[in-house]
C-alpha cells in the first residue's frame, strides 16, 4: 500500500512541470454580458476554441438589469473582466474611461479600411455621445437590429388582409380583430424599452431626426411636432389599437406569450425576434419562422412614412484597461464578430451581423430565408435613426411620460414638458 | 466582544458613513464624483414625485398587508387548530405561497391579472362576469392595491403559521377555567386569546414594517414600479435611480431617507409596543 501511494506521489511530482507549463500557456478570458443568450455563447466559444485552443472564455450571461449591477459592483472593486457586453450611448460612455480603444485591434485584423466592412449604422452608433474630439472606439459592434413590426402570418391570411400602411388601414384592422378577440397590435407596455420604441418611430413619421437635436439643445421637447407624436401614442391605447390593459403587461415574457400563442395580430419587436426561430420546442409559429413577418411601422400621421429606419447595434463588446491580455481578448471579439464564433452566432438567427456579408448555414423554410434578405440587404442599410438614446435621465423622463400620457394621468404637453426639464 | 465589534464595524458602521458620504456628491458609481453637498436631499424633498409617491406607497404597504394578513391569518389559524380534518394539510397549502420567490409569484399575478389573456380576464370572458376584467396593474390608480393584494395572499399564511404556534402555546387551564365560568367563544377570543397573542402580534408588526420597507422583488416583476411610478416603493425607485439612470449619489441620498425611516420606525414600535417579540403566549 505504501508503494502504491509513494508511486503516486512521484508520478505526480514528475508531472507537475509538464501541468505547469500547460497552465502558463492558457491565458484566460473573462466575458460578461446580457447577450447573446449563454447557449448561444457557449457555442460561439467552441467555435474559437476549435482554432484556438489556448484561449479559455470564462463566460457569465445575466439578464440586463442583473449585468448593470453587476458591472457596476465589479467596476467600483476594481475588478472588471477582460471583456464586456455594451449599448452604443449612455452605458458606454459610463465605462469610456476603463476601456481601450479598438481601432489598433480593428486595423490588426480586418486591415486600414476595416470600417467599409462593416454596416454603417455599426460604425456611426459605436461612437454615440463621445465628447467633441473623442473620435475612439469603444466597443466593436457584434450585432445589430431594426425596430420594426411584425405580423402573424395565419392571422392575417385567414383574414384575408395585408399589413396595414395608414392609420386609417390600422384602425380598420383593429375593429375586425378586437372583434374576434384578437389583439389587433400586441405590446407589454409595462417595459419602458417598448413604449420608447413605439414612440421615437411615431416621432420619426412626424419629424425625422428632430429627437436628437432636442437631445442636443437645438430644439425642444416641448416643441410642436414631440407633442403631437404624444398625442398618437395616446390615441393608439384610445383607439383600441394596443391591447386592453397593455400598460400593465411586460413586452417579455408576458405580451410574447401572447403571441406565440397566436392571439396577436400584430406587434411591435425588431430583428431579433427572428431568434424565435432558434429556441429549444418552439411553438408552431415561431417553428421556422413560419407564423411571422416583419413590415414597417404604418404612416400614422399621413405625413409619409420615412424611408429610412429606426435601429442599429445590439451588443457591442469592449475590452477593458483591466484585462491582463488584450490580445487574446481582442481575438476572441475579432473571431464573433466575422470568424467562426461569428458563424456560429448567425446560425442562431440571434439578430443581424454588424460585420456584412454573413449568413446562417441554413434556413429551415423560404420564408425564414426571406425576412433574413429583407433584413440584411433591404431594410439593414436603411437603419439611420438610433434606438438609444445619450442621456439615462431623458430615457426614462420620456418612458414615465408615456406612462403618464398612456395612463391618462397627463396631458400629452405636460408629458413632453417632464421629458424636457430631465434635460435640464 | 471585539470580534463582534468589528464585524459590526465593517458590516453595518461603515456602508451606513459610506452611503451618507455618497449621498453628498453626484456621481454614476464609475467615474469622479462632483461635490453636490445637500443639493440630493433639497432634490429629493422638493422636486422629486416619485419620492412622494413611494412614501405614500409604503404607507398605504404597511398599512393594507400587515392587519388584512394578521386578521386573515388569526381566523385561519382559529380554523386550524379547531381540530377540522385535514387541518395539517390545509396549514401547509396556506403557507405554501410564502416559500415561493416573490420573482416567480410576481410573473405568475401578472398574467392572473392581465386584461388580455389573463386568467381573471379568460374567465370574465367565459363566465359574463365582466366585473373581473379590470386594469389591475395598468390603472394608476388602481396597481398599488393590485399588488398589496399580492402581496397579502403571499404572507398570510405565514401569519396563519406564527398564530398556530401561538395558540397551541396558550395554557389549556386558562382557557378551561374561562369556559367554566361561563365565557362563550366570543368572549375567550376577545378577552383572553388576542391578549394572551400579544407578542405574536408585536412580531408580525415588526417583520411586516420590515418587510414593506425591503418590498422589492415583487413590485418589480409585476410593475418594475409603474405605470408611471404608481406602484413605486423606496427600494426599487432607489435600484432604478442607481444602475438604470446612473445616479449612484442620489439613489444614496434616497436609500439614507430609507434608513432614518426604517430607525425611527423601529424606535417607534419599541417605545410603543415594546421590544419583547416572540412566537409564544
Amino acid at each position: 500500500m505504501l508503494r502504491r501511494v509513494t508511486l503516486a506521489l512521484l508520478s505526480m511530482v514528475l508531472l507537475l512541470p509538464g501541468l505547469t507549463a500547460t497552465a502558463q500557456d492558457e491565458v484566460v478570458i473573462r466575458f460578461r454580458s446580457w447577450s447573446p443568450v449563454i447557449a448561444t455563447t457557449e457555442a460561439m466559444i467552441e467555435a474559437f476554441n476549435a482554432e484556438n485552443p489556448n484561449i479559455l472564455i470564462e463566460p457569465n450571461i445575466t439578464n440586463y438589469t442583473e449585468y448593470l449591477v453587476d458591472l457596476q459592483t465589479m467596476a467600483a472593486g476594481g475588478a472588471l473582466p477582460d471583456l464586456i457586453g455594451l449599448e452604443p450611448g449612455a452605458l458606454t460612455q459610463q465605462y469610456r474611461d476603463q476601456l481601450m480603444p479598438m481601432q489598433d485591434c480593428a486595423v490588426s485584423t480586418w486591415g486600414e479600411d476595416w470600417e467599409a466592412q462593416f454596416y454603417p449604422v455599426g460604425i456611426e452608433q459605436a461612437r454615440l455621445g463621445n465628447p467633441e474630439g473623442d473620435d475612439n472606439i469603444y466597443g466593436l459592434p457584434v450585432l445589430t437590429q431594426t425596430i420594426n413590426m411584425w405580423y402573424t402570418v395565419p392571422i392575417f391570411e385567414e383574414a384575408g388582409v395585408g399589413p396595414p400602411a395608414t392609420y386609417d388601414e390600422l384602425l380598420e384592422l383593429a375593429d375586425m380583430f378586437n372583434a374576434q378577440g384578437i389583439a389587433p397590435v400586441m405590446i407589454g407596455a409595462g417595459d419602458g424599452w417598448i413604449r420608447r420604441d413605439v414612440y421615437m418611430q411615431l416621432i420619426h413619421n412626424i419629424a425625422p431626426g428632430l429627437i436628437y437635436q432636442a437631445e442636443d439643445g437645438e430644439a425642444s421637447f416641448t416643441d410642436e411636432p414631440f407633442v403631437e407624436a404624444m398625442t398618437w401614442w395616446k390615441r393608439l391605447f384610445d383607439d383600441g389599437i394596443f391591447q386592453t390593459g397593455a400598460l400593465g403587461m411586460s413586452h417579455y415574457p408576458a405580451a410574447v406569450e401572447q403571441i406565440q400563442g397566436g392571439r396577436a395580430a400584430m406587434f411591435p419587436m425588431g430583428a431579433w425576434w427572428q431568434q424565435q426561430a432558434a429556441n429549444p420546442n418552439p411553438p408552431p409559429l415561431d417553428q421556422n419562422l413560419q407564423g411571422y413577418a416583419p413590415f414597417k411601422f404604418p404612416d400614422v400621421t399621413g405625413m409619409g412614412a420615412p424611408e429610412d429606419l429606426l435601429g442599429g447595434i445590439d451588443v457591442m463588446l469592449g475590452v477593458t484597461r483591466a484585462s491582463a491580455n488584450p490580445e487574446a481578448a481582442c481575438k476572441v471579439i475579432t473571431d464573433w464578430i466575422s470568424g467562426a464564433g461569428a458563424q456560429a452566432l448567425i446560425n442562431t438567427y440571434n439578430d443581424l451581423p454588424a460585420y456584412i456579408g454573413l449568413r446562417p448555414e441554413s434556413f429551415g423554410s423560404a420564408n425564414q430565408e426571406a425576412v433574413w434578405d429583407l433584413f440584411t440587404e433591404d431594410w439593414l442599410a436603411t437603419v439611420k435613426y438610433a434606438r438609444q438614446l445619450k442621456s439615462p435621465d431623458v430615457k426614462q423622463a420620456l418612458e414615465d411620460a408615456l406612462s403618464g400620457v398612456a395612463a391618462g394621468e397627463m396631458t400629452p404637453a405636460e408629458g413632453m414638458q417632464m421629458v424636457q426639464d430631465a434635460t435640464m | 466582544m471585539v470580534p463582534a465589534l468589528i464585524l459590526f464595524g465593517v458590516f453595518v458602521i461603515y456602508p451606513i458613513f459610506y452611503i451618507f458620504a455618497a449621498s453628498l456628491y453626484e456621481w454614476d458609481g464609475i467615474n469622479q464624483a462632483v461635490y453636490v453637498g445637500l443639493q440630493n436631499y433639497i432634490e429629493m424633498l422638493t422636486d422629486d414625485r416619485a419620492f412622494r409617491v413611494a412614501i405614500r406607497n409604503s404607507l398605504y404597504w404597511t398599512v393594507l398587508t400587515i392587519f388584512p394578513q394578521m386578521i386573515l391569518g388569526f381566523v385561519l389559524a382559529s380554523l386550524l387548530t379547531s381540530g377540522i380534518p385535514f387541518q395539517n394539510a390545509f396549514r401547509v397549502i396556506f403557507f405554501m405561497p410564502a416559500i415561493i420567490s416573490p420573482v416567480v409569484l410576481g410573473i405568475i399575478w401578472q398574467r392572473i391579472y392581465a386584461p388580455f389573456g389573463g386568467l381573471l380576464a379568460d374567465l370574465a370572458w367565459e363566465t359574463g362576469a365582466r366585473f373581473l376584467m379590470q386594469p389591475y396593474l395598468s390603472d394608476p390608480k388602481i396597481a398599488i392595491f393590485s399588488a398589496i393584494a399580492v402581496n397579502v395572499w403571499q404572507w398570510t399564511g405565514f401569519s396563519m403559521l406564527m398564530y398556530v404556534a401561538g395558540l397551541n402555546s396558550l395554557p389549556r387551564e386558562v382557557l378551561s377555567a374561562a369556559e367554566v365560568d361561563g365565557a362563550g367563544s366570543l368572549q375567550r377570543t376577545r378577552y383572553i386569546v388576542l391578549p394572551m397573542l400579544r407578542h405574536v402580534h408585536q412580531t408580525l408588526i415588526l417583520l411586516g414594517v420590515i418587510g414593506t420597507l425591503q418590498t422589492f422583488a415583487l413590485v418589480y416583476m409585476l410593475t418594475k414600479g409603474g405605470p408611471n411610478h404608481a406602484t413605486e416603493m423606496l427600494p426599487t425607485y432607489i435600484f432604478q435611480k442607481a444602475f438604470t439612470l446612473q445616479g449612484m449619489g442620489y439613489a444614496s441620498a434616497l436609500a439614507v431617507a430609507l434608513l432614518a425611516i426604517a430607525l425611527s420606525a423601529s424606535i417607534f414600535q419599541v417605545r410603543v409596543l415594546g421590544s419583547r417579540f416572540t412566537i409564544g403566549g
